[in-house]
Order: structure tokens, then sequence, then C-alpha cells
């Protein structure tokens, strides 16, 4: 029962913080999905999180699976139906396909530089794993046979390596 | 630190090499799990911006010399003016003069490649994948990036003089046994990719990359 004046605030306040938590998950999964650079990615977030407030309010979500499943459900759904809605559209007005994406977001432009200043002060033998691991896609084997070393180094260069980054980046 | 066992899934979700049921598995996965998806957010970032700025990671034997040359120039432009650029950049071509005259050995690979009056080139050049750093053995094969159908690639490897040459219609070469045996360890070595349309005319041309068999 929703209906005592606390249990009302009570509600509220989960809601803002769900809003605070899923909102960053949602639009990865959304940008993942059509490419960040696609124009839509705000309002297709906005509208999965108020699609899950509602179901929420209205008492559709009964806890029958985690809370994380619902809101992922309700994710997956808009985004086929966008890319569902998309594809019909382009039928009559080919666009080019939004990802792979080349490009940085604003946003993301000052956190790569960071990246960059901090792969740069890797060691070469770091550098290279990460270049064919990466960059080049190659399987830890296949990057293994050409750096001449055994595939537990390589994920054991890759791993430290991303320790590295992120110790010298604070993320 | 308590790692989550679907950590290992984060590389193969963001490089787009997941099964599609992994793929929801994971989506569903971080959905509810705070850990990994810092993990993944951090994670794509470090991946996005090495594919934006591979030149970053390419080391300086390996690197061409057009992205270091905008690297440098980039950054150069954030402390200096035109003018100020232009001195440091008189200053800076003296000072490769004298390196290059001082250490002619480690600049000792010609160019194989001239482009004759008949010769123009069109489109984009040749990527070359493999070997692009310096290698613990002798290469086994060249592999460079595939330009289209119908292709004839014309591979060349050098030291001080032409080692090697070779035609071919795939995107990669196996090293003859006697051409393996002429590369020493501890020597520089470079090569160089062409490719030509069916009219015989010259289409792309590689950079010349150098690598150098380690010693060990």
């Amino acid at each position: 029962m929703r209906d005592r004046p606390e249990d009302k605030l009570r509600a509220e306040e989960d809601i803002k913080e769900l809003m605070v938590r899923y909102r960053p998950i949602i639009t990865f999964r959304v940008r993942k999905a059509i490419g960040a650079q696609n124009t839509d990615c705000d309002d297709l977030v906005s509208e999965i999180l108020s699609q899950v407030m509602e179901k929420i309010t209205s008492g559709e979500f009964r806890g029958e699976s985690s809370l994380g499943t619902f809101v992922y459900t309700i994710t997956s759904r808009r985004i086929v139906d966008y890319i569902r809605e998309k594809t019909r559209v382009m039928k009559f007005a080919p666009e080019p396909e939004p990802f792979p994406d080349p490009q940085e977001t604003l946003e993301q432009k000052e956190m790569s530089e960071k990246v960059q200043a901090a792969l740069e002060k890797l060691k070469p033998k770091y550098r290279n794993a990460l270049y064919l691991y990466y960059y080049q896609e190659l399987s830890r084997e296949e990057a293994a046979a050409r750096l001449g070393i055994s595939p537990r180094k390589v994920s054991e260069l890759v791993n430290y390596a991303l320790k590295l980054l992120r110790k010298e980046m604070k993320i | 630190m308590r790692k989550c066992k679907f950590e290992d899934m984060i590389d193969g979700y963001l490089l787009n090499k997941l099964s599609e049921r992994d793929k929801e598995l994971f989506e569903e996965h971080y959905f509810n799990c705070p850990a990994c998806f810092e993990e993944l957010q951090a994670r794509s970032l470090i991946i996005n911006t090495i594919k934006n700025h591979p030149e970053v990671l390419v080391s300086e034997e390996a690197s061409l010399k057009v992205p270091l040359a905008t690297r440098l120039k980039r950054e150069l432009a954030a402390f200096f003016n035109v003018r100020q650029l232009a001195m440091t950049g008189v200053i800076s071509l003296i000072f490769l003069a004298v390196i290059i005259a001082v250490v002619p050995k480690r600049q000792a690979l010609l160019p194989d490649f001239t482009l004759t009056d008949t010769e123009t080139v069109r489109g984009s050049s040749i990527t070359l994948i493999s070997p692009v750093i310096d290698m613990n053995q002798v290469p086994s094969f060249f592999e460079w990036k595939k330009l289209g159908e119908n292709v004839e690639y014309q591979i060349s490897i050098s030291n001080h003089e032409l080692l090697w040459k070779t035609t071919t219609k795939e995107n990669r070469v196996v090293l003859p046994d006697e051409v393996k045996a002429k590369i020493v360890p501890g020597e520089r070595y470079s090569w160089q990719v062409k490719a030509f349309g069916p009219d015989g005319s010259l289409i792309a041309v590689s950079s010349r990359v150098q690598f150098l068999v380690s010693t060990k």
C-alpha cells in the first residue's frame, strides 16, 4: 500500500536513487547499441527511465527478478524497437550505419586525453601488448606469437598495463 | 580485490567478440553488478582511446613518420605561436640533420621504391600488419591489409640493400627458408608493399616499416 504519506516519500526517494544509479548504465547500453554519436541517445535514455519509473509506480515490477534485470529488459526492448523503427525509415532514406563510431563525444574528449597521456608513459612492452590486443584485436595466442612470449604473459602484460593506467588516471 | 567471474567478458563485449547469447548474459549482468559496470566504463574509455589514437602506442621504431610529425605539431601548437613554431621547426630540422649525419648506420635503410613517370598513386596506402614491432625471432610471414579483389602485391624486404622481392595475390607471404637464413638477429630490416591493379597500374604504396630481430 502506498497511501500513507511516509511511504509515498520513501517511494520518491527510492526513485531518485534509482535514476542516479541506472542512468549511466542505461546510457552505456544505449550508446553501445546505436552509437555514441547518435543524437537520439539522450532522448532514448530519458524515455527508458520514465518507462521504468512508470512501471515501478504502477506496481508492474513485482520483484520476480532483480531490479537490474527489470531495467535491463525494458532497455533492451526499447532499443530493439528503436532499431526496428530506424530500419523502416532507412528503406526510404538510406543512412550510414551509426557504428563503429570513430569520433569521440565532447565530454569524453577530456578523459581520452588523460588516457593518452597515461598510455604514452607506459613502457614499450606494455604498449606493444595493448596495441596488438586492443587495436589489432588479436587473440591472446596470436599476440603471443607476434611478440614471441606465452599467451599467459600477454594477459599479464595487458592486465598490468590496465592497472597502471587506472592508477595513473585515478579512475 | 575480489574478481567477478564476468570480468573476463568485458574485453570480448567491448570488442564485439562475444556470441549473441554471451553478450545478452553479460549485458544483464552489468545492470546488476556495480563492480563490473565500473570496470566496463573504465575499460571502454581506454579501448576507445586506443582505437582512436593508436599512434600513442606504436613505439618509435615502428611508428610512421607522418603520425609522429602530426602529433609533435599538435603538442607544439599548444605551447608556441606560429613564429615560435617556425623557429622551433628550423632548429629541430638542424638537429635532425645532425642526428642523421652522426648516426648514419641507423638510417641505413634505402628506400627501395621510387615512382617513375608512368606510375601514379591513387587511393590510400596499404596498412602493414606484421611485423611492425620488434621481434624475438625471425618472422616467418609478412602480412598486410587486403585492398580488394584482383590486386597484385609486390613486397620487398631490405636492410642495407634489397634482400628479397616477390609478388603475390594474397595479403600475406611466407618467408622462404633461404631468405629467412639471411635475416640476422640484432640487425634492422625494413619492408614495404606496393599494390598493382589488374592492368598493372600502381594503386597504393605502404609506408616502409622497420623491425629488429632481437639477439636473445
